[in-house]
């Protein structure tokens, strides 16, 4: 797997692509409206075998070390879907530049689905 | 991506026609069954025949996964409505959709089962409804009061303008009664069950 790579006098700082797509997934669920992260069909064939570790988002790294990032989620019911893929984009932009200094190009957004909020009451 | 799409074309006519091929002159007796058996036999004979027949396999089965993931993405990229926004792209998929409009059974109480079907086109949003309603619906109210209702939810929810067309059928009209019987029915049945069964009040000691 490809990682982000900076050098520096002391050495190199490797960034696993899996630690960015881990932050862009904390971000994405701090958002007020996203219900959980998306599955894909890789995810679905690793869940069957117990293994859970595996994360739907899908990190590219280009020739020019800028990152796009791919996002599957799932909306809750009642809310806005343009804005709350918007404010997802700024939080995982913001959260990946500020903690890793990458140059993000891309933050697209798969909304996979609806699903009703459990836990709180309706939002209108 | 063309060239992937029709090299996979090629092969899957190619297996196919090959599996065709291979049952036609079986049935014209042109291979006698002991000629197929000497040829597997020889394939299992040495190391190499061995491992080009597993690598073969190993193959097959890689390039069968790849094409049924292009051919999956493919469609799950189709079925999507998609907008841009300055941080990048936002697809919301029809299901998605499905699932909002799903939702909607539970504000209007006289519908007992609602199924969506959405389809994304040049002309717009087209949503077909499949209704299951109680007997006590007052039907061109509710049909005009869920167009309107799911519109406005699609509006609101996914901040379009495109022209949504809502077509309504109904499938069928459940009355009270209806579910009355079915449940007394259900009853009588489990006890004349309990009732024919013979010896059926003693436990085994």
């Amino acid at each position: 797997m490809h990682r982000e790579e900076s050098s520096l006098d002391l050495g190199t700082i490797k960034i696993h692509k899996n630690v960015i797509a881990s932050i862009a997934s904390l971000a994405a669920t701090e958002i007020d409206g996203v219900k959980k992260i998306g599955k894909d069909f890789k995810m679905g064939l690793w869940e069957l075998i117990g293994k859970k570790s595996y994360s739907s988002i899908k990190v590219l790294i280009d020739k020019n070390d800028e990152v796009r990032v791919e996002l599957p989620l799932v909306v809750k019911y009642n809310y806005n879907v343009p804005e709350v893929a918007n404010k997802v984009q700024e939080n995982v932009r913001n959260a990946l530049e500020k903690m890793t200094n990458l140059t993000v190009r891309n933050i697209n957004v798969a909304v996979q689905g609806i699903e009703k909020d459990d836990t709180s009451g309706r939002h209108d | 991506m063309r060239f992937f799409t029709s090299l996979g074309i090629i092969f899957y006519a190619t297996v196919l026609i090959i599996i065709g091929a291979g049952l036609i002159i079986y049935s014209l007796n042109m291979f006698q069954p002991q000629q197929i058996g000497d040829f597997l036999i020889y394939l299992q004979s040495g190391l190499n025949t061995r491992l080009i027949v597993g690598l073969s396999g190993l193959l097959l089965i890689l390039i069968s996964f790849s094409f049924a993931q292009l051919i999956l993405g493919r469609f799950q990229s189709e079925k999507t409505i998609a907008f841009t926004t300055p941080s990048g792209e936002v697809t919301v998929a029809l299901t998605a959709v499905e699932d909002l409009i799903r939702r909607i059974t539970s504000l209007l109480p006289e519908i007992r089962e609602l199924r969506p079907d959405v389809i994304a086109g040049k002309k717009g949003i087209m949503v077909a409804l499949r209704v299951i309603l109680k007997s006590e619906a007052n039907i061109p109210e509710l049909t005009a009061r869920l167009q309107e209702l799911t519109k406005s939810k699609i509006q609101s929810a996914l901040g379009i303008e495109e022209q949504i067309n809502i077509r309504i059928h109904i499938a069928k009209i459940v009355t009270s009664e209806e579910k009355d019987k079915k449940r007394k029915s259900q009853q009588l049945e489990t006890s004349d069950q309990q009732a024919s069964l013979p010896y059926s009040g003693y436990g085994r000691l």
